[in-house]
């Protein structure tokens, strides 16, 4: 039955395997190149420092970085492509009715649903383990100088979470597909819900995974290190940390104008217009692997739900 | 214990729709037969009951003294099985399906698999989506008997084939019963097909069973008659009418006579298995007809 089983979701594993084999073939020279130049301008020393040079040598990386780490967030449908396409050989065998034929020789329907089972969701947890890999070394100096939210772009590429993407996508995918036995019209409709859980709790819900932290610091002193956190919002406040919702005027009332124009603005004169302070709402870095287990969680557990029901419906309902 | 195939009250229900109602019947070992029907008379549904894939909505039914539901692992290894369209694996090969039966079967016989093939003179290398409609047939044939099952169910498997391939088939069918002595049933909507081949005829329509008997049996119960009108009511106190069809003075009975009919008023014709097939779907076509769920 392993030999069936492997057989028949063949085309989907190379397919697999490819789009894997496609996402190395940039990350790794990227990577490299990436890597090196973080260690040959020193990028490392200049994390956590101001001085004007580093600047200049932090926004040089951050260009270098650039158009790979700004399309971050769409590699992310990565796990529910592979995920899906793992499905569809298990739907084409209910739409083609081959399945009366697998069911009709010696070995129980339960143990085809085990194995092909099994198969699919190893093969997904392989794809979503070396997406992970890939990304997270691919990242290794992207999350020195950004820290490993990044904005929440470098959370969903790295750590576990993957793994938990790809298998979810594979559960809808067989969810539907086994009430619906066809394949394209399933492959697709799972592929949509798989975006619109990613974009419901890549929006909305991990922000709220735990209570954010906040905090309020005068506009000419430094504030807290926010470089590695990720920060829900930010601006200008009064001392309590509400924020301040003036308009520009109020702002350029209180601009100190020397010889070359504006130069910086009165932090007593924005004190009083209720501006005087910096107010951030943030999840600190350290929250990293918390937040990967709770999303890791919600993501499996939906996942394993989705696929004891597509069991279950094969086993009882299909004729 | 000698009823391969055995069903009780046996019923299944779509929603409110009843796909097979109270179906009584008693499969003898050794016997090839011919489970006839209009579409959607219930014929794939009785065959998935028999073999698993569905589970009864009323009464029971039991395969080699096991029921397919219960008990599928005592039941599936002793049963071949080619369902409707005879699928298969089209991106397979042909060595593939035939591995495909190795895997999944602990009594397969492997050699007269190939041998099957080779005689039939199909390359092993090619894709079963690159056979002709009849092969495929055949292969998936090939796959219920190398299993070595002790009843054989074809759902529907020459409907699709062009008549050279129908007769190749059902003579391989033959030769298979004749070399191993096991059950076979067969559904057809048409019995022309299956005459030559079966023994026991079973009339499956409106989701109930009309008949179930030996073919010679029936051949022998059945007679048209032909004689008065007013005769017609005396007659049907002593004989089963199945079908009957008037002019102004005479009277076309189709009878299941009880015993001889001795009777100078009424002229007797004997009938062919087709035409007794007619009117008892002609029976059961007054009965609501409506598709099986696929």
């Amino acid at each position: 039955m392993i030999w069936l089983g492997w057989r028949q979701q063949r085309t989907e594993a190379v397919i697999t395997a490819a789009l894997v084999a496609l996402l190395a073939a940039v990350l790794v020279p990227t990577g490299l190149h990436l890597a090196s130049f973080y260690d040959h301008d020193a990028v490392a020393r200049c994390i956590n420092h101001k001085s004007p040079a580093c600047a200049q040598t932090l926004s040089d990386f951050g260009s270098h970085a650039g158009i790979l780490r700004s399309l971050m967030p769409w590699f992310t449908l990565l796990p529910g492509l592979i995920g899906v396409a793992l499905a569809a050989p298990i739907i084409l065998d209910l739409e083609n009715g081959t399945f009366r034929l697998a069911w009709t020789q010696s070995i129980t329907r339960g143990r085809w649903i085990a194995t092909r089972f099994s198969l699919a969701v190893a093969t997904s947890l392989a794809a979503g383990g070396l997406i992970a890999i890939l990304f997270t070394w691919y990242r290794t100096p992207l999350d020195k100088v950004y820290g490993r939210f990044d904005g929440s772009s470098g959370f969903d590429v790295e750590g576990i979470v993957p793994l938990a993407y790809v298998l979810f996508a594979l559960a809808v995918a067989l969810a539907v597909g086994v009430a619906w036995r066809r394949t394209a019209p399933a492959v697709i409709t799972a592929f949509l819900a798989y975006v619109a859980a990613r974009l419901f709790v890549d929006g909305w819900l991990r922000q709220r995974f735990e209570k954010p932290l906040t905090a309020t610091w005068p506009v000419q002193a430094h504030g807290p290190n926010l470089d590695s956190a990720w920060v829900l919002s930010s601006g200008l406040s009064d001392r309590a940390g509400h924020p301040f919702h003036g308009g520009f005027g109020a702002l350029q009332s209180c601009a100190r104008t020397g010889t070359k124009g504006i130069n910086g603005l009165d932090p007593r004169c924005l004190a009083r217009h209720g501006a005087g302070y910096n107010h951030a709402v943030y999840q600190p870095a350290s929250r990293f692997w918390d937040f990967q287990g709770i999303e890791t969680a919600l993501f499996a557990g939906v996942a394993l739900a989705l696929l004891a029901f597509a069991a279950w419906w094969l086993q009882r309902r299909t004729a | 214990m000698s009823a391969v195939l055995d069903t009780h009250g046996l019923g299944k229900r779509y929603g409110s729709f009843w796909a097979l109602q109270d179906c009584n019947l008693e499969i003898s070992a050794g016997s090839v037969t011919a489970l006839v029907g209009p579409n959607g008379a219930g014929k794939t549904t009785l065959l998935h009951l028999a073999v698993g894939l569905s589970e009864p909505s009323a009464g029971e039914v039991s395969v080699l003294g096991r029921s397919p539901q219960r008990d599928p692992a005592g039941v599936l290894p002793r049963v071949g099985f080619v369902a409707q369209d005879h699928p298969l694996y089209r991106g397979f090969t042909v060595a593939e399906t035939l591995r495909l039966g190795r895997e999944l079967n602990p009594s397969w016989n492997a050699d007269a698999a190939r041998a099957r093939i080779d005689a039939l003179g199909l390359p092993l290398r090619k894709k079963v989506g690159a056979l002709s409609g009849g092969q495929r047939a055949q292969v998936a044939l090939t796959l219920a008997l190398a299993k070595q099952p002790e009843l054989l169910l074809l759902d529907e498997p020459v409907a699709s084939l062009d008549p050279l391939a129908r007769r190749e088939f059902l003579q391989s069918v033959m030769e298979a019963v004749a070399e191993t002595g096991m059950t076979v049933i067969l559904s057809s909507h048409l019995i022309a097909d299956l005459e030559r081949v079966c023994d026991h005829l079973v009339i499956l329509a409106g989701g109930r069973t009309q008949l179930a008997e030996p073919i010679e049996e029936i051949i022998a119960a059945h007679r048209l008659l032909t004689g008065p009108r007013d005769e017609a009511a005396r007659l049907a106190d002593s004989h089963q009418v199945v079908r009957e069809s008037h002019t102004e003075r005479q009277t076309t009975l189709l009878v299941r006579a009880n015993g001889h009919v001795y009777d100078a008023h009424w002229e007797l014709h004997e009938l062919d298995l087709e035409e007794i097939v007619l009117a008892y779907l002609g029976r059961g076509a007054s009965l609501e007809r409506e598709p099986v769920p696929s």
